[in-house]
């Protein structure tokens, strides 16, 4: 199966090199103990010696360095790199006199952002929604991963997989566009439904309350199918022995899953739920500009529609890369967080 | 097992250089691509021999395709350049202007597509980004002949950095279905009662005589100022963005006049004489309930009569539609607003257009513009292909899928109007078409004008769209019943303390001066 999934890539990346890292940190540790004792003693020849070790080292497993060098490349070219770019948030940027040329402010545009009467406003509905991705919307992949390895008939099983998938290939737009079409009140089917059965017609685009139960089933619906990729993969290699001893102990289907399979793709689903919470500020842009409206902005306007506004339709480019820096920071916070609860419930966590 | 080894070790160096190759091409091509658009040679030898002079315009698009280049080489031939022009899809115009002046990459000649882009752009102007045009313009006969009053309207600090492209001062009005009011025995509405009637008897009485009730009054959509809105607004005789009390300047929706067309609004829609979901429906969807015979009124430029009828034509054979104007308010007077006689405004960025005799060359080009040969092709098209001479008028061809393709998307790069630039105004075959022309000549009499279009306010420049956002949602939540009277003005008050009170000292203060 070929898995074109990111956030997998990412993952496999992260987790290469960190083992990487970790190795190559452990052999550093282990040169570099005598010269924490000897440290007043070293001469230009031990540390000439220590680089030759190193420079050995890398020589020697030049493949493996030379297999993380696309994914290292990736993240300096498209990741790091542009982080330079976040000096402008302390500027006042003015295109044509460009980083170099512009006038420092120092904090002035944060203040503003903290300042801002709309900023709790922002950072609750940013939160309200990523409550939702991960309460909501992050368990359901596992219990259909979990429903569809149930399931024995193996057409049958790909069927449901296959369809499951397609509406990840959706545009938000479309999705965006189909749901307004079901929803409207002006000849929308779902009002239309409500108003034969004799109920009153709700205006689901144009309401607050309901900005939030749309989006979240929106994701859902496009999403899910997708996300139980690595969850079936994660269960393909469990092992069977595990199930056929719990089968001789009397163990029925369902405590098979509960005891076997669950436990054994646990680490998987704690890394997910990591990568996640990390990604989980980038609630989609575009899905969420497209709902907004004048009715709903109270509790759907995020931090990404704030930017795009800020930043693209009215031209405040440094004010606009102010948000996005603190919108960052609150994502890194996050996965750290998340991280060391991982490993305070001994499980590995991404680093 | 080694010499394995060496062998992957090599395959895998000659795929990675060829995904480092391959990224090397990719820039090359696009250097070389920049370099055709503003070529060094071609410049150069530009000054003693005849080489056409070669720039790039940024332009906005408003059909749904990029047209084709029959016209565009016409135009090339006369003036002598090479033109490219960058097509941008005008419902993301702001994004990819704002991204292009962030990225340094504005083009030669650059549209900006209204008066708020302009206003956006009023700091970059004054820190010199762009060139002043003051000094050249005398040297350009037919750039001479723009007008003053509405290059006035573009001055930033009294000088000149725009060419604009004329449109009438006002194109609002009513767009409606003549046979239904013709079913009903309605007239033309004259007062805003009248115009609540026919839309209430466009909803309840069975205008299309099938015996079922499947239509309504106005479309209308998610727009509150090219929409239907701002328009009605003026019929109340609401003040045009700004209004003057005891000669204090004050912002619109502070006066009675807009709490009265929102209650106005409010009643068509808990009524069901409006499109019920009109603060998110798309223009397309709106028109459509106008094409396919739901709604029986649109209000917007009363131009676009042709389109719609074009379209409604083929779904029902037996439409028949009308232009109106006059609506007069409670007080018993009709007003409409106007735009500062200016559709759109071009610009030159001093980043790509270095030399004094290059901005020379594009004012040269756009002088050329400005004569009836050139702009004839520009607007109309080829002479016998697009369009003929009838009485001295264009009359585009019925084609109107090969007009779209070819012609109607150049007409954006027009600059000055038909008094200024000697193109032919349009003939129109179709009644309602030459009533609406009329009619916005009509509209010059009852103008309500924007009295702080030349004035400045450096809040307003910098927050002023974000702060209208405010007004605009609490606007379509008091049409909707969301909020009350006490709600929009708890969001008028909001408006005030997050910048709007010294946007009101600051125009004030200009507006002494």
């Amino acid at each position: 199966m070929i898995i074109y999934d990111e956030t997998l890539f990412i993952y496999l990346s992260i987790k290469l090199a960190f083992n990487l890292v970790k190795k190559w940190g452990f052999a550093m540790a282990s040169i570099a103990i005598p010269r924490t004792k000897s440290k007043k003693k070293m001469t230009a020849v031990d540390r000439k010696k220590r680089r030759s070790e190193t420079w050995r080292r890398i020589k020697r497993n030049k493949l493996i360095y030379l297999m993380i060098l696309p994914g290292v490349i990736y993240f300096l070219v498209f990741k790091y790199l542009p982080m330079y770019g976040l000096i402008i948030s302390f500027q006042d940027y003015k295109p044509y006199l460009g980083i170099t040329g512009s006038e420092w402010v120092g904090f002035a545009h944060f203040e503003r952002l903290f300042t801002s009467p709309e900023f709790w406003m922002i950072f609750r509905n940013t939160l309200g929604l990523f409550a939702l991705q991960i309460f909501i919307y992050f368990p359901i992949p596992i219990i259909i991963s979990l429903m569809l390895n149930e399931v024995r008939h193996s057409l049958y099983k790909r069927g449901i997989q296959t369809i499951i998938y397609i509406p990840h290939f959706m545009s938000w737009v479309v999705i965006v566009s189909i749901s307004f079409v079901m929803l409207t009140l002006d000849g929308g089917i779902i009002n239309s439904l409500l108003e034969t059965f004799g109920f009153e017609k709700i205006n689901f685009l144009m309401s607050a309350e309901w900005f939030r139960p749309i989006y979240i089933i929106q994701v859902i619906w496009r999403e899910a199918g997708w996300g139980t990729i690595v969850f079936l993969a994660a269960i393909t290699a469990v092992d069977p022995q595990l199930y056929e001893a719990a089968r001789i102990d009397g163990a029925n289907r369902f405590r098979q899953m509960w005891h076997i399979t669950l436990p054994s793709i646990r680490s998987v689903i704690i890394v997910l739920l990591i990568l996640k919470i990390g990604n989980v500020l980038e609630l989609g842009f575009e899905h969420v500009y497209l709902l907004l409206n004048a009715s709903n902005r109270s509790v759907g306007e995020i931090f990404d529609t704030y930017v795009y506004v800020a930043g693209l339709q009215q031209g405040q480019f440094s004010y606009s890369a102010a948000v996005g820096f603190f919108k960052g920071i609150v994502g890194l916070i996050m996965v750290v967080i998340a991280n060391k609860l991982a490993k305070a419930f001994n499980e590995e966590g991404i680093y | 097992m080694l010499k394995k080894k060496k062998y992957l070790l090599g395959l895998m160096l000659a795929l990675l250089s060829f995904v480092l190759l391959a990224c090397g091409n990719e820039s090359a091509s696009s250097d070389k691509d920049e370099s055709n658009s503003d070529d060094p040679d071609t410049t150069e030898t530009a000054d003693d021999s005849n080489e056409p002079f070669a720039f790039t315009i940024m332009a906005n698009l408003h059909t749904p395709e990029v047209p084709t280049e029959t016209v565009l080489e016409e135009i090339e031939k006369l003036t002598n350049t090479k033109i490219e022009i960058q097509w941008v899809p005008d419902n993301n115009y702001e994004d990819r202007l704002n991204t292009a002046f962030a990225t340094n990459t504005l083009p030669e000649a650059v549209f900006l597509k209204n008066q708020s882009t302009f206003i956006q752009f009023r700091d970059a102007i004054q820190d010199g980004q762009f060139w002043e045009l003051d000094p050249y313009l005398d040297e350009f006969e037919n750039l001479k002949k723009l007008k003053e009053n509405v290059q006035d309207n573009t001055r930033v600090d009294g000088k000149l950095y725009t060419l604009y492209q004329g449109r009438p001062l006002s194109r609002q009005g009513i767009i409606y279905r003549k046979d239904w009011a013709d079913n009903l025995g309605l007239e033309a509405p004259k007062t805003v009662d009248e115009f609540f009637e026919m839309a209430r008897a466009f909803t309840e009485d069975d205008p299309n005589e099938t015996g079922t009730d499947d239509t309504f009054g106005i479309t209308d959509r998610n727009d509150l100022i090219y929409g239907a809105f701002k328009t009605v607004a003026s019929w109340f005789n609401t003040p045009n963005n700004w209004g003057e009390v005891d000669g204090e300047l004050m912002p619109e929706f502070m006066f009675d006049e807009y709490v009265q067309t929102m209650d106005y609004f409010k009643e068509l829609h808990s009524n069901g004489y409006i499109n019920q979901d009109f603060p998110v429906t798309s223009k397309v969807d709106q028109q459509e309930f106008f094409k396919n015979g739901t709604a029986g009124i649109y209000i917007g430029s009363m131009g676009d009569v042709v389109s719609l009828y074009n379209d409604a034509v083929t779904i029902n054979p037996d439409v028949e539609l009308d232009v109106h104007n006059y609506v007069e308010g409670p007080t018993g007077e009709y007003g409409i607003w106007a735009i500062p006689g200016y559709g759109n405004l071009v610009m030159f960025p001093k980043s790509s257009v270095e030399t004094e005799e290059d901005l020379k060359k594009l004012l040269g080009f756009f002088d050329q513009m400005m004569t009836p040969e050139v702009m004839n092709y520009a607007y109309w098209g080829i002479e016998g292909v697009h369009y003929e001479v009838i009485e001295g008028r264009a009359l585009p061809v019925d084609d109107a899928a090969l007009t779209d393709r070819e012609v109607k998307p150049y007409q954006a790069i027009e600059v000055g109007e038909p008094e200024t630039n000697g193109r032919y105004e349009g003939y129109f075959d179709y009644e309602p078409k030459a009533k609406s022309e009329d009619l916005f000549i009509d509209n010059e009499n009852y103008l309500i004008e924007d009295p702080t279009v030349p004035l400045y306010s450096e809040t307003f420049t910098r927050d002023g769209a974000r702060l209208q956002q405010i007004i605009t949602d609490a606007t379509y939540q008091y049409i909707l019943g969301q909020i009350d009277l006490d709600g929009f003005n708890a969001a008028v008050d909001n408006w005030k303390s997050q910048g709007g009170e010294k946007i009101i000292q600051e125009f004030n203060e200009s507006y002494q001066n």
